[in-house]
């Protein structure tokens, strides 16, 4: 032992180094493993199965009745015409939501950053919906959308006595979109105030001496500058109008007594894919099925984002480029 | 001449100025009226009896104000307090447990940046937070009701126990500002990575805690989806309760008193809200914009 250390003693400081190392990486492991655990078991482990269950007809009971179909159910999703009307109106729901919501934020954001006195007020104000809970939100909504006791059934019929429009049914998906901007405001405002804010006040006084218009300003400096948070908001409201489907089911069950789970249909033009799915798997047990549209669904969400992604290059402004 | 041309001018900017704020603060209030009339009406829909809701044509207010609706919801036949009381616990438990696994996630990733693999991983929590979670809810629920624990309390404890990707990268952001020396200090005199983070690191992450906790306990204390699948009527949570309606021993429907639950439901958020605020709009943009 001795022998070993005597002639080299740089080895021994180097072993030193080493088990330094070594003693971190451990402990960064030790730190990681629940989340490593959480990983395999919650993610790793259902996806698999999942996945090999969108290959079978399982249907939630029985294992010795379990076929494999291969990937007839995928096959079916593009038969089935409640599931193309699903995703149809999903597109459309998308492309209803995630402008209006992101242009009238981004408005909101605008105003406030022109040095408005009670800011935190207003912040405050616009933020409290986001507060709100999905199934109180969905309450408030009901009593003012409603057709025969709604609020704004109401208000119309003093200027316009008897109206009675179907807001929830008729024209649920400008309802749902209304729901969904009241709701998803505030976030969208105090993230873009947060970009504004972050804009060097030195570069908007040099356009402006250069003699830039405010429009101008607005065009070639505000705009290039916001595109980084423009496309992470852009980014989380495309997943998150893929996957909404709450909003509806409630629309359509809420306050109907011990039925309040999935045994109502939403209305016609808020069947989105994931209700659509929902009701596969919890009301006719198609488990097989239903995880098969997900993965559909998931490669479409999967495709729209890394298409966003690689289009930001184009539009997205990052000082890298610039210098 | 050049003089009063001056004051001119600057009257006529002013004027301009007047006119941009005028409309600014006419906006910012139409705006403010649209988001309170809502939570107005819900107020004052809380406060009519059940005959004055379904009265047509409307009756904009009640002619009494009902304040035993408020009292109806905690009465005892319609268990408030046992709903309230498992979502309280599922809220508590699955955001306390996800708060120290997460956090000691953040910690490992902040202060280990040297370590073998670490990279790799942390790219796979940057993919996670991406991943719309649509493909996993499902396939857990298939597992968990195989493992035969749906209708218990397990899976929000597993889902805590499991970390969050989320705040995990939220905890990894927030420890990144600390200052290197704290932790050599803290090495030189004997202190182990474990002490040093829940002895330094842990103790003055006060905002990260208080965003984490309001957003997750908000997360599962607002959930309807999960409890519905997992839970049956006997042991589910208050946003079920809600949803479902408070209906009368012959099992109608009363819309009223169940909007002035909806009003108790929401209050503990907003005042966790208030009293947080400060740290949860901050929150809301680190986490997403400093990435």
């Amino acid at each position: 032992m001795s022998i070993a250390q005597q002639p080299m003693p740089r080895t021994g400081s180097r072993r030193r180094v080493m088990s330094r190392k070594a003693r971190r990486t451990a402990w960064f492991y030790a730190f990681i493993t629940p989340w490593l655990l959480g990983f395999v078991f919650l993610w790793i482990v259902p996806l698999t199965l999942g996945f090999l269950t969108s290959l079978t007809n399982y249907d939630g009971l029985n294992l010795p009745d379990l076929k494999f179909v291969g990937l007839n159910n995928y096959a079916r999703a593009f038969t089935d015409e409640d599931a193309l009307w699903s995703f149809g109106q999903t597109l459309k729901w998308t492309a209803l939501n995630l402008p209006a919501w992101m242009v009238l934020s981004f408005i909101l954001a605008l105003i406030l950053n022109q040095g408005v006195k009670g800011l935190g007020f207003f912040r405050t104000a616009y933020y409290l919906p986001s507060v709100v809970p999905t199934v109180a939100l969905v309450w408030i909504w009901k009593i003012i959308l409603d057709r025969n006791a709604g609020l704004l059934n109401a208000v119309i019929s003093v200027f316009s006595p008897g109206t009675a429009i179907a807001w929830l049914t008729s024209y649920a998906l400008q309802g749902l979109t209304v729901i969904a901007v009241w709701s998803g405001l505030g976030w969208g405002m105090v993230v873009f105030l947060a970009g504004l804010q972050g804009i060097p006040d030195e570069l908007l006084e040099a356009a402006r001496i250069d003699g830039a218009s405010t429009l101008q300003i607005f065009r070639y400096v505000t705009i290039p500058l916001m595109t980084p948070v423009i496309f992470f908001v852009l980014v989380n409201g495309l997943i998150g109008s893929f996957q909404q489907f709450v909003v509806p089911q409630l629309l359509a069950s809420i306050g109907g007594g011990a039925a309040a789970g999935f045994t109502q249909v939403p209305p016609r033009p808020v069947y989105l894919s994931m209700n659509h799915v929902n009701r596969q798997i919890f009301n006719f047990q198609r488990f097989g099925y239903g995880t098969a549209m997900l993965w559909l669904l998931f490669i479409v969400v999967a495709a729209l984002t890394v298409v966003v992604f690689k289009t930001s290059r184009f539009w997205v402004y990052t000082e890298a480029k610039e210098k | 001449m050049a003089v009063r041309t001056l004051a001119v001018r600057k009257r006529r900017v002013s004027s301009r100025k007047v006119v941009q704020s005028t409309f600014s603060y006419g906006i910012l209030t139409l705006v403010t009226l649209l988001i309170t009339v809502p939570i107005i009406w819900l107020l004052i829909t809380s406060l009519k009896a059940q005959t004055e809701y379904n009265v047509w044509p409307i009756q904009f207010l009640p002619k009494v104000p009902q304040w035993q609706n408020y009292a109806e919801v905690f009465a005892s036949r319609h268990h408030i307090f046992r709903y309230a009381g498992n979502s309280l616990f599922l809220a508590v438990t699955n955001t306390v447990l996800s708060i120290i696994t997460s956090s000691l996630g953040g910690f490992a990733f902040s202060r280990f940046q040297d370590v073998p693999g670490r990279n790799r991983l942390f790219s796979v929590i940057i993919a996670l937070l991406i991943i719309p979670t649509l493909v996993t809810v499902i396939p857990q629920f298939i597992v968990f009701s195989r493992l035969g624990i749906t209708n218990t309390y397990w899976p929000w404890v597993l889902w805590g126990l499991g970390a969050s990707a989320y705040y995990i990268f939220m905890f990894r952001q927030f420890f990144l500002a600390f200052p290197k020396e704290l932790e050599d200090a803290a090495e030189v005199d004997g202190c182990n990575p474990f002490r040093i983070y829940w002895q330094i690191f842990l103790p003055n992450a006060k905002p990260v805690l208080a965003t984490a906790f309001i957003q997750g306990f908000s997360g599962v204390w607002g959930d309807w989806f999960t409890p519905v699948i997992y839970l049956t009527s006997k042991n589910t949570t208050l946003a079920v309760k809600i949803a479902t309606a408070y209906v009368t021993p012959q099992g109608n429907t009363i819309v009223t008193v169940t909007l002035a639950a909806c009003v108790v439901y929401i209050l503990p958020l907003i005042v966790m809200f208030f009293l947080g605020q400060q740290h949860i709009l901050k929150g809301v943009v680190t986490s997403g914009l400093k990435g």
